[in-house]
């Protein structure tokens, strides 16, 4: 990209920025997910939600409504506004649509390898996967016995394909090593996409870096919390982390070594980042949960990427918001259909 | 005109409907369309209001509906649309309504879902025999052509594809075979190898006629496949990658006996599977047609219903729940109406008591209605555009019919141009009956609502085109020029003459370039050309000066008017909100502002072109100096237009200068001196008196009412909110802000009026420069071939008139048109910070009915 990046940005990917900004708007507000909590069945919802931008997606399901039927049209709906964006969107924004779906593809073949793994039938499963990763040699992903098998039969050809060169192996694939595949994948995918935004440059950068070493910071420490009493190594463990966060190295390392939660949370208060995430962390008998707090640190960034113009962060943004959105949806929608209202109000507001 | 001067009065009211008769009330007046509704559960959300579940129903039964048109406008069967709309559904027809739509769509579906059934095994059988076919050339060129099988054992003479004999070799060959589309082969073909690491043999041919997808139903083209393999655990993972592909495999047949067989079951099958689908299919289309013949209306009737459900989700529920309570804003003139289509809903219902309605008297601003016809409607578009007038305020739109295309025309003033615009708008006008014209794309649309205003426009161009006297740049001597050349020769005059004045010999002529007539040698200037610019000016290398001059001062003199205009049109707002004091402290001050400068300005135009003439003209004094003068009292006294001036300009000056204090504090210190002395009356009170004078007795009567109901303390509680405080500052503010736009306004308002000249100017130059530019250039070649070149010129000249000279320099006068109006006439006067009637009436409602519309 050339210097001024502002004064070019316009011609390839104004239009799409301005749909994305558009788009945006539309996120539910405050005031939504008040009235939302209130609703009584799954009907109200859906009443409540043709008031707002989802429109009448939901006109053409037959009763009775399911949290499912809901999260599949919404699913599709994001689906084909992403769709719209990619099909609009040129070089390089293209390149960063396709490391988006990455994520998205990641989960699935694991999803696949793993219903393979309990027999269940591929249809049932296919059902389950994201829209947003599917490609078409998704289906065989259970012909694979081995990660090596994986990648040089069926993943070769798809954007997936870069991410494996660490994670070649000929162990068969057991539910540890599927785990351990996914979180390899994902290490060499976020390293991958943050070489890709440091190496665009701009404001682009500023904005996806932090996001992306939050991601995986995060990752380092979700990883770490479940392999706690598992019989992953230390030096396993290690291999796991995504080297491109801001723990890295010295954090990666202390956190390699940590034996249990209050361990952890000594290493994050090295950090100026974590140490007030882990401080509203609340304890056994009730508070927020980690995975709540990084959520809600996670949607505060995206919020802040739409404060600044001209960069591809707010696409990147914009899906990680509608998916947090939701994911409060089916929450909300959960907790009304199993009557369980205690907990109704524990969604996380984006605006 | 009474209607387009001001908005209509307008009154609150109560409707009372027993909750029995209240949906036949409603479709009452949604049919006639006079009321609109006020909501009165706006804190309650929309899925906690009273009839959500009726609502629901009605989004059921549009579900309903719209699979039922998907469904026939998939059978390509019409859809007749009905010419008149059906009323809302009489409630006791809802429920069979709703049971005969639902059992329809159960009935469809399951027909439809046969129907696929069918179609699917059918397409599934004519692949297979497509796949029998191809599949037999492949065998046979294996048998030929493989050299793989050259390796075993010559002994074995017989087919070495022969299933029994490699089993007796101990491999178990295999085959899958099956069809796979067209764009997936290549990545198929690629992963079969990898996965297989070579062990497979694949052959493939393209399928020569295409055929449609069982699934999805597209028509696409196909290849058919067949895999030949070795052992199981291939066979396992061929399979699998087939169902990744989503291939269509049939069963492959070992021997040639077997083939046939298979084939000849086929056909068979095939034959029978047309004759059920055709049947099938018949009886889809019996049922659809039959569907199709009322689909129309039921799409409206559910609409309106919904409409109405809606409508009653706005009324709150009287403590006894026998009746509903909706307030509505209606316009004075159709009380009536409303009362009778009240009756007539009761009646309709069969009840008891019948349902009636209530004025209350209110201190909230009513909506803003204005009727218009098609003709005003356009217009009145122009104004609503800048800001819904306020209640009952004069309404600008009634004077932009005229002032509107004049300005415009100002601008825009070419005789030619004029008459082409004119005549397009004249056949969009006699064409407006036509619905093609009513449903074409935007642009045309545009064009289409704004026909009226085209069609002034084009009329008072012609008018001025005629004053400029500029016919595509070009003058029309009509009348005769009133300028004489042959006077300003020597021999036309008498010797005394002669030596008194410049005339010209024939040495004169010859050598200057430039000649110049003299209007005060007699003869020369016969009198002024009866109607607009004489002609001669086309000629004049000074015509520009002295259009220029003409023009400006001409623009200067429209805009005084126009906007003093405006400050007039402020007095009858002030008679009619009863705030006299307005008048004294604002209109006049403003009036007097405007005049003594501007209006003096124009005095002087007018004074000078009517007292000098070309003998005088040498001694006349500039305008523009005296003007300056008038302000800087200089100490060497010129020579002015009058004796006297002087005095005048002296007192002009004085009347400004103190109409400017009056201006900032008069109304301020008056509102205070009301105040103080004479509290409670005027201050707060705006234009809403009218009505409350009106039923002031209803007041009283329906407060104790509303007391002993009890439900109504929070509408009470809205209405008070119009008491307003005094705040003395605040008016100060307001008034200060106010006055110091009006001055400075005064000025570059005046200036701003000089877009007139300019955009005049810049027409006829453009014009002009095309005309010289291409049809001299033409007109320059001699007459042999003149005419051949002539044609693409003429071709050239109308297509760029028409879209730089009409379209492009038409839009910008357009533009600066609507400027003039809204920010320098409408600001003197007009408010528009009202709200628009929106009544509640089915007419609204989008009567056409596309797929979009309902899917």
């Amino acid at each position: 990209m050339l210097e001024c990046a502002e004064l070019y940005f316009n011609v390839d990917h104004g239009y799409l920025e301005g749909l994305v900004r558009g788009c945006k708007a539309g996120l539910l507000t405050k005031q939504d997910y008040i009235n939302l909590v209130q609703c009584e069945t799954l009907e109200d919802l859906k009443i409540h939600l043709q008031t707002t931008d989802y429109g009448n997606f939901l006109a053409n399901q037959t009763n009775p409504l399911t949290v499912s039927k809901i999260d599949t049209e919404m699913r599709k709906k994001l689906c084909r506004e992403f769709e719209y964006f990619r099909n609009h969107s040129l070089e390089p924004l293209s390149t960063f649509f396709t490391y988006m779906t990455c994520n998205y593809m990641i989960d699935n073949v694991i999803l696949l390898m793993n219903g393979a793994l309990q027999k269940k039938s591929v249809k049932e499963i296919m059902s389950k996967c994201h829209p947003l990763g599917r490609f078409t040699e998704m289906e065989a992903v259970n012909i694979a016995e081995t990660p090596s098998d994986l990648f040089n039969a069926i993943l070769v050809e798809t954007p997936l394909a870069p991410f494996f060169h660490d994670c070649m192996s000929e162990n068969t694939l057991d539910e540890l090593n599927i785990e351990l595949l996914r979180n390899k994948l994902y290490k060499s995918y976020l390293e991958a996409f943050y070489k890709f935004c440091k190496n665009h440059g701009d404001v682009t950068a500023e904005i996806m870096c932090p996001i992306l070493e939050f991601e995986a910071d995060r990752r380092a420490f979700i990883i770490t919390l479940n392999s706690f009493g598992t019989e992953l190594s230390k030096d396993d463990r290690e291999t796991l982390y995504p080297r491109c966060g801001k723990l890295y190295p010295e954090g990666l390392r202390l956190l390699a070594q940590a034996e249990d939660f209050e361990q952890m949370k000594r290493v994050a208060e090295h950090y100026g980042e974590y140490k007030p995430l882990f401080e509203a962390v609340g304890d056994r008998n009730g508070g927020k949960t980690l995975e709540d707090v990084f959520y809600e640190h996670e949607v505060q960034m995206n919020v802040l990427a739409f404060n600044r113009q001209f960069h591809y962060g707010v696409f990147y943004a914009y899906t990680k918001l509608k998916e947090q959105e939701m994911r409060n949806i089916v929450w909300i929608a959960e907790c009304i259909s199993q009557r369980h209202r205690t907990k109704i109000n524990s969604y996380i507001p984006i605006l | 005109m009474g209607s387009l001067f001001r908005s209509e009065p307008m009154c609150l009211a109560q409707l009372f409907l027993q909750s029995g008769t209240a949906y036949e009330c409603l479709s009452a007046l949604g049919e006639k369309g006079l009321v609109q509704f006020r909501d009165l559960n706006q804190n309650v959300s929309s899925f906690q209001r009273k009839f959500v579940g009726e609502v629901k129903r009605c989004e059921e039964l549009e579900r309903i509906l719209a699979y039922l048109v998907q469904e026939i406008n998939r059978a390509d069967i019409p859809l007749p649309e009905g010419e008149t709309s059906p009323p809302a559904p009489p409630l006791k027809q809802v429920l069979e309504m709703q049971e005969q739509l639902q059992k329809l769509e159960v009935e469809l579906r399951e027909v439809t879902k046969n129907k696929e059934k069918l179609r699917k095994n059918l397409l599934e059988l004519i692949e297979y025999t497509h796949m029998l076919r191809v599949t037999k050339t492949f065998v046979k060129r294996n048998v030929e052509f493989e050299p793989t099988y050259e390796e075993f054992p010559p002994l074995e003479r017989e087919s070495l594809l022969d299933y029994n004999s490699m089993q007796r070799l101990g491999a178990k060959l295999g085959f899958v075979s099956g069809l796979i589309q067209q764009g997936k082969v290549e990545a198929f073909e690629k992963m079969l190898w990898r996965v297989c690491k070579g062990y497979t043999i694949v052959t493939y041919a393209e399928l020569d006629e295409p055929l449609e997808d069982p699934e999805t139903g597209e028509v696409i083209k196909w290849y058919v496949f067949l895999i030949s393999f070795w052992g199981e655990q291939i066979g396992h993972k061929v399979k699998k990658i087939c169902d990744c592909y989503h291939c269509h495999v049939y069963p492959y047949p070992n021997t040639a006996e077997e083939r046939r067989e298979i084939q000849e079951g086929l056909n068979t099958r095939i034959q029978d599977l047309y004759t059920v689908l055709h049947k099938t299919e018949d009886y889809l289309r019996q049922v659809l047609c039959k569907a199709a013949e009322s689909v129309y209306s039921r799409v409206i009737q559910v609409k309106k219903m919904k409409a109405i459900y809606h409508m009653l989700n706005m009324c709150s529920f009287d403590v006894t729940n026998k009746c509903l309570i909706a307030e509505v804003w209606c316009p004075e003139a159709d009380l009536h109406n409303l009362r009778r289509a009240l009756e007539d809903g009761s009646r309709e219902s069969g009840a008891t008591i019948p349902s009636f309605m209530n004025r209350i008297p209110t201190k909230e601003t009513p909506p803003t209605l204005i009727r218009t016809n098609k003709f005003t409607e356009g217009f009145q578009n122009i104004v609503d555009a800048y800001g819904v007038g306020s209640y009952r305020e004069v309404n600008p739109a009634l004077f932009t019919i005229i002032t509107f295309p004049f300005l415009f025309a100002v601008m825009f003033g070419d005789f030619g141009h004029g008459f082409v615009m004119f005549l397009f708008a004249l056949l969009l006008v006699l064409n407006e009956n036509k619905i093609k014209l009513n449903q074409s794309q935007e642009i045309m649309r545009m064009f289409f609502n704004g026909r009226y205003i085209l069609l002034l426009m084009g009329l008072f161009s012609v008018y001025t085109g005629l004053i400029y006297n500029d016919c595509f740049s070009k003058s029309v001597n009509l009348f005769g020029s009133g300028w004489n050349v042959s006077a300003m020769y020597s021999s036309s005059h008498s010797l005394g003459e002669q030596k008194e004045m410049v005339l010209w010999n024939d040495s004169v002529v010859r050598h200057n370039k430039v000649l110049q007539l003299d209007p005060s040698i007699p003869g020369v200037f016969q009198g002024p050309y009866p109607l607009g610019i004489d002609p001669i000016w086309n000629l004049a290398t000074n015509r520009l000066t002295f259009l220029n001059s003409f023009k400006m001062k001409m623009s200067v003199i429209l805009g005084i008017i126009h906007m003093t205009f405006g400050v007039v049109l402020g007095i009858f707002n002030h008679l009619h909100f009863r705030k006299k004091f307005n008048i004294y402290l604002v209109s006049i001050p403003e009036l007097l502002f405007m005049l003594c400068i501007f209006g003096y300005l124009i005095f002087m135009i007018i004074y000078k072109w009517l007292v000098f003439s070309a003998e005088t003209s040498r001694v006349a004094p500039s305008i523009l100096i005296e003007f300056i003068n008038m302000f800087l009292f200089p100490a060497s006294e010129t020579k002015g237009l009058y004796t006297g001036q002087e005095h005048v300009q002296r007192l002009l000056l004085v009347i400004t200068a103190l109409s400017v204090p009056v201006l900032f504090l008069g109304k301020p210190l008056f509102l205070w001196w009301l105040h103080n002395g004479r509290s409670c009356f005027g201050v707060s009170r705006s234009g809403y008196t009218l009505i409350r004078k009106d039923s002031e007795e209803e007041v009283s009567l329906l407060g104790s009412q509303d007391i002993e109901e009890g439900n109504r303390q929070m509408d009470d509680g809205c209405r008070e909110m119009t008491c307003e405080e005094f705040n003395f500052g605040e008016i100060l503010m307001t008034q200060a802000i106010h006055s110091i736009e009006y001055c400075l306004g005064c000025i570059s308002n005046t200036a701003s009026y000089l877009r007139l000249w300019a955009l005049s100017l810049a027409h006829a130059q453009l014009s002009d420069v095309l005309w010289a530019m291409l049809m001299r250039v033409g007109l320059r070649v001699d007459t042999t071939y003149g005419v051949l070149l002539l044609l693409p010129v003429i071709a050239l000249f109308a297509v760029l008139t028409i879209f730089i000279l009409l379209i492009m320099e038409g839009l910008s006068a357009f533009l600066h048109a609507i400027r003039l109006h809204w920010v320098e006439f409408q600001n003197k006067f007009y408010v528009g910070a009202g709200t628009k009637f929106v009544p509640f009436s089915f007419s609204l409602l989008a009567s056409k009915f596309s797929n979009d519309d309902l899917a």
